[in-house]
């Protein structure tokens, strides 16, 4: 018994070894990223058939996560990521405040929209989320219309937002929700039993089983759920959540010109016609996103879509978020 | 291993010596940096932080929510556990054979997985069995709220419940029945015989398993995770998860969980020292190897309705959730109904041959599972030798030490692992897969000297001292008497070890990278993006690498074991 243990643990540490050598020999970019896995696997293998000198590698997680890991990897002195892409735009403001992006201006950036300020090249816009209200069909006739309406009796104690902490998409829609309603907003909205979930992607899920009749949800995680058959649909209020999800390159990274490339690839018409196709808003204006999806025109989320100041976010995410669950989970 | 074969060489002392430096290493020092960073954490005693944190009323009523959780859970799995332990020990159910393997496959069956599929039974607007009772059955309401403390307490208890079980069936087989025997000849009546023989004698094992359900159920992250935060309801760990998560980036906060595990040190601490006292003032030692068969309690009448009875507990608890896994597995998307045309091996055929993610998850946990099995496994009886059978001064710091991991959230082993091995004393594995296994090999000690000190204890000094007394050598006592003895322990702590690890989620959590990803982490993260239908098909290719490794396991050392 023993020595057959023996053998087994020499071989453990002998593909361990093997795995580590076999990727030396291509240059490895790693992607921290808060985007689905349908988005970035059909990204990675289109720039990955462009760009065969290069082994991608991304860890999709929410964007509370990789920050938190982020700051782990800088504590312990090296950052493993090459490049951050999510939907919490403060956390890019933050680091660019603590010097650990590259600054870099991509090829055709001239060609794409930014509606951030003060990005400095530091990062930008690799596509342009929204989130709506999902409601199961199944369960709500009539298109909900304004924000105010999840306060009705059918969404009694079946509405629910994603957790701020674990999303970046949720805590930037929580803060403009909270911007042009207030924090009472919230307190009706929990007075009609609204909950807060876990990810962006699980209240959408949620919403798909009836656990809840309605959700706050990303445009694309609820149009690929529907193509797959789920009941759901999603209805746009007039006040547009519109929330751009930056791309940068980290300073500590090994294999600046992959990142470089993939930063160049994300803002080229093949990347966001991808983009599209996932069924979100592209950052140029010479893609069109497929009929079939019911997205606000770019032109109407720049203009409807409620403004905030990123900048000012930064500072208080810890307080914004505590005051919104304390709030929702009392 | 080699050493217990060099005759000459004060071969305890060097079994000592191995022992400390193990549980120093791996366990101590991660341990004593978090109550560092906890204490000391700005280079000086900070007392405002450590009140400040421990006053809110956040913490406090987390606190709180571990200890009423772990209660209950505890209460619930004692008297499953026992129950079902005496069923197939001591009476004539039939198929007690098969019963007690049975039995054993709750253990299987990861807590969270079976958290995730009661969630899809139970969640009162949308759950099968509510929706079931309210559409086909005209209730008004549902049956039942899984997301209660009764449902954590329940769900829990329902994969838990063999910690128990396992320590007390194995105490009534072990057990000498000769010492019931005479009992009876002396004229004592069965009740007589339980009270004053059998509970004395099991009662170490009730409550050693009782023990580790409350350890572990205090510091259980999946369940509470899954089931809990949404609905307001947190425990320590969910707390200190959450708490990273909502000051994204911040490394304070890192250390406000640090002191937030400290609280759940101490409280571990009071448990043992608890347990202790409790099993201090009797010390029984069972001579094993000799067997009887033990005098068996006729059920006559009852005997299949309570065979009927523990098939129902576990078609209920364990093939139906089991089932819901799979089916939600194959759906097209989470909350189509059942039908042929939604259900396909479509999410199966990805998560197995088209996700790196999954694939990588699936090679990582079986390869950490395995080999931080042997390792803590062969540490583990090592160690157990010094504190049953070793008259040493300062052993009860050991034990503490190496229990101490298992009291301590996963997540914060891995924030302690984390402080000791990311490059600040000199090896920086961060990021790497072998921080998981400092990691495993830490948290699961506990385990392996559970049932080595167990399998230990069974060992009479008597047959030791014969073996010396006939002018065997300490290391021929070791080889030729002690080992073949307490193997059986070691296979057990092997299984309590690989299994767990192989789908475990707390620490590798917090500890995965892009390339070291672990099965139950993938199986968590891709439920909370609600990529629901993914992770139940995970979960369901998870729960067959379980049983295929159980049964290969099994098959292959027994074989060797004859």
């Amino acid at each position: 018994m023993k020595h057959s243990i023996k053998a087994v643990l020499v071989l453990l540490a002998a593909v361990f070894l093997s795995a580590e050598i076999a990727s030396a020999a291509k240059q490895k970019l790693i992607v921290y990223t808060s985007m689905k896995e349908s988005l970035i696997s059909s990204l990675k293998a289109d720039f990955v058939k462009k760009n065969p000198d290069i082994d991608m590698d991304y860890q999709s997680a929410g964007a509370g996560k990789l920050m938190a890991k982020i700051a782990t990897e800088k504590e312990s002195g090296k950052i493993m990521a090459d490049i951050i892409w999510t939907s919490e735009v403060p956390d890019f403001y933050q680091m660019k405040n603590d010097g650990i992006l590259i600054k870099y201006k991509p090829q055709g950036s001239d060609q794409t929209i930014n509606p951030l300020v003060g990005t400095d090249d530091y990062f930008r816009p690799a596509r342009l989320g929204t989130l709506g209200i999902v409601y199961n069909t199944r369960e709500i006739k009539t298109a909900p219309k304004t924000w105010k309406d999840l306060l009705n009796k059918e969404y009694k104690g079946a509405y629910s937002i994603a957790n701020p902490a674990l999303s970046g998409t949720s805590y930037v829609s929580v803060a403009m929700l909270q911007q042009v309603f207030g924090d009472q907003y919230f307190r009706d909205l929990r007075k009609n039993g609204a909950k807060v979930g876990k990810g962006s992607g699980q209240v959408v899920d949620d919403t798909a089983s009836g656990e809840l009749a309605a959700s706050l949800g990303v445009d694309y995680i609820t149009f690929d759920k529907i193509d797959k058959g789920a009941t759901l649909a999603i209805a746009y209020p007039k006040e547009i959540l519109m929330i751009p999800s930056p791309i940068a390159i980290l300073k500590d990274t090994k294999s600046l010109p992959a990142a470089k490339k993939f930063i160049d690839y994300m803002m080229s018409k093949d990347a966001q016609q991808i983009v599209a196709n996932n069924a979100t808003l592209p950052v140029r204006k010479d893609v069109a996103v497929p009929t079939k999806y019911n997205l606000p025109s770019v032109d109407d989320a720049q203009k409807n879509g409620i403004k905030v100041d990123y900048v000012k976010m930064m500072s208080e995410k810890e307080a914004r978020v505590k005051s919104f669950l304390d709030i929702m989970q009392k | 291993m080699n050493i217990v074969k060099k005759p000459g060489l004060s071969i305890t002392n060097i079994i000592l010596f191995i022992s400390i430096g193990i549980l120093v290493i791996f366990v101590a020092f991660p341990v004593l940096l978090i109550l560092f960073n906890a204490f000391f954490g700005g280079g000086t005693l900070n007392v405002k932080d450590i009140v400040s944190v421990v006053s809110n009323p956040e913490t406090y009523q987390a606190l709180l929510n571990s200890v009423f959780i772990a209660s209950g859970t505890t209460l619930f799995s004692t008297i499953v556990g026992t129950f079902f332990a005496w069923l197939v020990t001591r009476t004539d159910l039939p198929f007690k054979g098969f019963m007690k393997i049975v039995f054993l496959v709750p253990f299987m069956l990861p807590s969270f997985i079976g958290a995730i599929a009661w969630k899809m039974l139970l969640n009162p607007r949308a759950g099968y069995i509510n929706r079931f009772f309210m559409d086909t059955l005209g209730f008004s309401d549902p049956v039942f709220n899984i997301y209660s403390y009764l449902g954590m307490m329940l769900v829990e208890t329902m994969y838990l419940f063999p910690f128990v079980f396992i320590q007390v069936s194995g105490a009534l087989e072990r057990m000498d029945p000769t010492l019931e025997e005479s009992a009876r000849i002396s004229g004592a009546g069965l009740f007589t015989i339980t009270r004053k023989i059998t509970i004395p004698l099991v009662l170490p094992s009730v409550i050693s398993g009782a023990l580790l359900i409350m350890l572990y159920s205090m510091a259980h992250f999946g369940t509470v995770a899954v089931l809990g935060m949404e609905h307001g309801i947190f425990n320590i760990p969910t707390l200190i998860y959450e708490k990273i998560h909502a000051s994204a980036g911040n490394f304070q906060s890192i250390r406000t969980a640090t002191v937030l595990a400290s609280v759940l040190i101490i409280s571990a601490a009071c448990i043992i020292w608890l347990q202790r006292k409790v099993l201090g003032s009797g010390k029984y030692q069972i001579i094993g190897g000799k067997s009887f068969r033990p005098v068996e309690l006729k059920l006559r009448g009852l005997r299949y309705p309570l065979l009927f009875i523990c098939l129902g507990y576990i078609a209920f608890t364990i093939l139906l959730p089991t089932l819901t896994i799979f089916l939600v597995g194959g759906l097209k998307t989470y909350g189509l109904p059942f039908t042929m045309e939604n259900l396909s091996l479509a999410n199966y055929h990805f998560v197995l041959f088209e996700w790196q993610l999954t694939k990588d998850a699936i090679f990582n946990s079986v390869t950490l599972g395995f080999a931080a099995a042997v390792i803590t496994m062969f540490a583990g009886v090592m160690i157990s030798y010094v504190l049953v059978k070793m008259k040493v001064r300062g052993k009860g710091i050991l034990e503490f030490l190496g229990v101490l991991p298992f009291s301590v959230p996963g997540s914060v082993i891995a924030l302690g692992v984390i402080l000791a091995w990311s490059g600040k004393f000199g090896i920086n594995l961060y990021n790497t897969v072998w921080i998981i296994l400092v990691a495993y090999i830490a948290r699961y000690m506990a385990f392996s000297l559970q049932a080595n000190k167990a399998a230990l204890s069974q060992v009479h000094d008597s047959l030791m001292e014969a073996a010396q007394a006939c002018g065997a050598t300490m290391g021929q006592t070791l080889k030729d008497i002690v080992l073949p003895l307490v193997r059986p322990g070691m296979l057990s702590a092997f299984f309590l070890i690989f299994l767990p690890a192989l789908r475990e989620l707390t620490v590798s959590v917090m500890l995965y990278s892009p390339a070291t990803r672990t099965l139950g982490v993938a199986i968590y993260t891709l439920n909370e993006d609600g990529e629901t239908v993914y992770s139940a098909a995970l979960a369901g290719i998870a729960l067959i690498i379980i049983v295929l490794g159980q049964l290969f396991i099994k098959k292959v050392l027994g074989a060797k074991q004859q």
